[in-house]
């Protein structure tokens, strides 16, 4: 029921809503307009930027969150002084605000008095002009890319932190005594293992990099002049900013389709992946 | 996993409902009467304490002439009274009456959130008559007007005295050419020209007015051959080739961290900007050292436009109230309301008030003349796709992605769509 009225409902009323121009007073008449919002995106060069910069922040983030985020649970799953101290600092950055980490890097990050800038320019002068990170679109989404990335090690590294507890002692050791260094004792041991969890992490960051929202909206507005726009911030800006719900509703909706789409493409592959691994074995 | 997959594959979906939750809900937010009087509510973004205490004193006075409406008023921030009135409309939890951004007018008219006041207010056209012209156009929408200016402002000259004497100057530029004259001497003192935080309509249409350019035609129905004819060009050129020479900083094209105008003026690193009448209390408190010079926009070839800004008064459709509304509109438009508020700051539209604004802040003189000739933005629902339209297009000028001719004849024709 809770499914229901909080997914099914919302996503039902989003599609019809895309087939329409929306009127957002109650009653008041909207036109129908049947696909036409949809085409509007294929012709949309905006949309199109949008979903290349979500696709960018995804590409750009996920590899990064699972291979530091495997690393740093490799390490503190070692018996080393300190581990639960390192380990609630490393998963500190999920638990802060987004709000008021993507404002600190946009102070960081700024052109003009930012610190970031100051110590390139002024402490290492290893440039004689500012740079303008968030002034540009690539610089600007590796930028927000890079918030993404420090804020996410922290969630990939505890899911990779219990996987990497259960993988029975036993195993390692037999691979010791079969001579293997601790790379190969990795890759054909722990790796397999965890694949379970690696398959979930990376569906969940393939998904949660699609949806970039917050920061991105916060630490460039989707600007200068729509650059950084992402698929997010842009259905934001049409319904909420020009009031064009019917269209601001297929873009949400489209992002589903993509979302849910790529998802279970991946689920199949790690599900077909995970079947030869046991055939294998 | 399949549900799993759904539960969490679909974050977008959370926003939808979000959409649809505002787009679906209905709730009666019209005030009760209390015992036998009428209760009308206002919601405004007058700023505390200044603004809100001069209109309270305002509503005490229309409370003492209707001894049987109550007004409530509520006060947002400017933000917040855009998104308030945005879910309220989905909603249904209007107020009676509200002090709207002019550029909101067409939009919530085309939504039928506004009502046409020429066709019910009793005295419209007298009214009308009374107030600046420019101001009213801003509530004209498909016929009829959705609104009554409340209070406005325009956007002139400036400067900073030090600035320009630094480079040996007296006065600010007066015409575009003298900008152009000026720019290289100021330049040499590490002084910018001229400095602007955008390059949206409110920045970049008193340099296409004032050039003798158009956005559109006289009916906004066409942009093309209007924004890209060659008086418009010359408007933004003259931005192009400022920017160019390094006369302007890159703050117009939204550089992050860059020095703000209202901080680059006072220092006098920015020998003039464009701006309204809020930034005198803003720099008494922060550059109380600071006395700005003021001075009208520079002229062209189509003399010295601006544009105009501030608040219309529109009524709510649906309010229940209209008499008792319909009656405080009248009074926020009488000579009285209007010259209390002036004296918390807002602008009056009331051209009889005019004479009298100098007696209470002297730099109102050179707004009243600007305002003599300043200009609305367009008014269309789809302003601020227009608004975004522009801003892209002229900072591509600015930037050198293209021609200052290529750039606005792409947004003429984008506009043109967005008109129709």
């Amino acid at each position: 029921m809770l499914f229901a009225v909080t997914i099914l409902y919302p996503i039902g009323r989003a599609l019809e809503i895309s087939f329409y121009n929306w009127n957002i007073l109650p009653g008041g008449r909207s036109s129908f307009v049947g696909l036409h919002q949809y085409g509007l995106e294929l012709h949309d060069p905006i949309f199109w930027r949008s979903f290349a910069n979500a696709a960018f922040y995804m590409a750009f983030t996920v590899p990064l969150q699972i291979v530091l985020g495997l690393a740093v649970a490799v390490l503190l799953d070692a018996k080393i002084p300190g581990r639960g101290l390192f380990r609630a600092l490393y998963y500190l950055p999920v638990v802060t605000s987004w709000v008021v980490v993507s404002l600190l890097f946009k102070y960081l990050f700024a052109t003009y008095n930012g610190f970031v800038n100051w110590v390139l320019q002024d402490g290492i002068h290893v440039t004689h002009h500012p740079i303008g990170w968030l002034d540009t679109r690539w610089p600007a989404m590796i930028t927000i890319g890079l918030l993404g990335v420090w804020k996410g090690i922290g969630w990939s590294m505890l899911i990779f932190l219990a996987a990497l507890q259960g993988v029975p002692e036993e195993l390692k050791e037999a691979a010791t005594v079969d001579g293997a260094g601790a790379w190969a004792s990795f890759r054909n041991v722990t790796l397999p293992a965890i694949r379970l969890s690696i398959a979930f992490v990376t569906v969940m960051l393939v998904i949660g990099g699609f949806n970039v929202f917050t920061s991105a909206y916060l630490m460039t507005g989707g600007g200068p002049q729509q650059q950084t726009e992402v698929i997010l911030t842009y259905m934001y800006h049409q319904a909420f900013q020009f009031v064009d719900f019917g269209y601001g509703s297929a873009l949400a909706f489209t992002l589903t389709l993509v979302v849910f789409a790529i998802s279970l493409v991946q689920m199949r592959l790690y599900r077909r992946k995970a079947v030869g691994v046991a055939r294998w074995s | 996993m399949r549900l799993r997959l759904l539960a969490f594959g679909l974050p977008a979906a959370l926003i939808a409902a979000a959409v649809v939750a505002s787009a679906s809900a209905h709730t009666d937010g019209v005030a009760r009467t209390a015992a036998s009087k009428t209760t009308i509510t206002f919601w405004d973004s007058y700023t505390p304490p200044t603004e809100t205490g001069a209109f309270d004193r305002v509503i005490r006075q229309f409370e003492k002439l209707h001894p049987n409406i109550v007004v409530k008023p509520v006060h947002f921030s400017y933000n917040d009274l855009q998104q308030k009135l945005l879910t309220a409309t989905a909603g249904g939890s209007l107020p009676d009456v509200l002090r709207s951004d002019i550029i909101w007018v067409p939009q919530y008219a085309k939504l039928g959130v506004y009502a046409p006041l020429d066709k019910i207010l009793p005295g419209f056209k007298r009214i009308a008559k009374t107030v600046y012209p420019g101001p009213l156009a801003t509530n004209f929408w498909h016929g009829h007007y959705y609104g009554l200016p409340l209070d406005t402002n325009t956007r002139i000259q400036l400067y900073s005295r030090s600035a320009l004497e630094q480079a040996g100057f007296n006065s600010p530029p007066k015409t575009f050419a003298q900008m152009r004259t000026m720019a290289p001497k100021l330049k040499e003192k590490g002084i910018y020209v001229f400095a602007d935080g955008g390059t949206g309509g409110w920045n970049v249409l008193p340099w296409i007015w004032s050039a003798g350019g158009s956005l559109t035609n006289k009916t906004y129905t066409k942009a093309t051959g209007y924004l890209n004819s060659r008086k418009s060009i010359s408007g933004v050129q003259l931005l192009v080739d400022l920017y160019k020479e390094g006369a302007i900083p890159n703050l117009i094209l939204g550089a992050s961290g860059a020095l703000q105008t209202s901080d680059g003026a006072p220092q006098g690193k920015y020998a003039t900007i464009l701006d309204g009448p809020w930034m005198f209390p803003i720099w008494a408190g922060s550059y109380p050292n600071f006395p700005p010079g003021v001075a009208r926009v520079p002229a062209g070839a189509g003399g010295s436009v601006s544009v105009v800004g501030g608040e219309d008064i529109a009524m709510i459709k649906s309010t229940k109230h209209a008499a008792a509304t319909k009656a405080f509109i009248q009074f926020m438009l009488s000579p009285s309301a209007q010259l209390q508020m002036a004296k918390a700051g807002q602008m009056p539209v009331v051209k009889s008030v005019g004479a009298q604004l100098t007696k209470i802040h002297s730099y109102y003189g050179t707004f009243v003349k600007q305002l003599a000739t300043a200009r609305p933005r367009t008014p269309s629902p789809n302003w601020s796709k227009i608004d975004q339209v522009l801003n892209t297009q002229v900072a591509n000028a600015i930037s050198g992605k293209e021609t200052t001719a290529q750039a606005l004849t792409a947004a003429a024709h984008q506009i043109d769509g967005l008109l129709k």
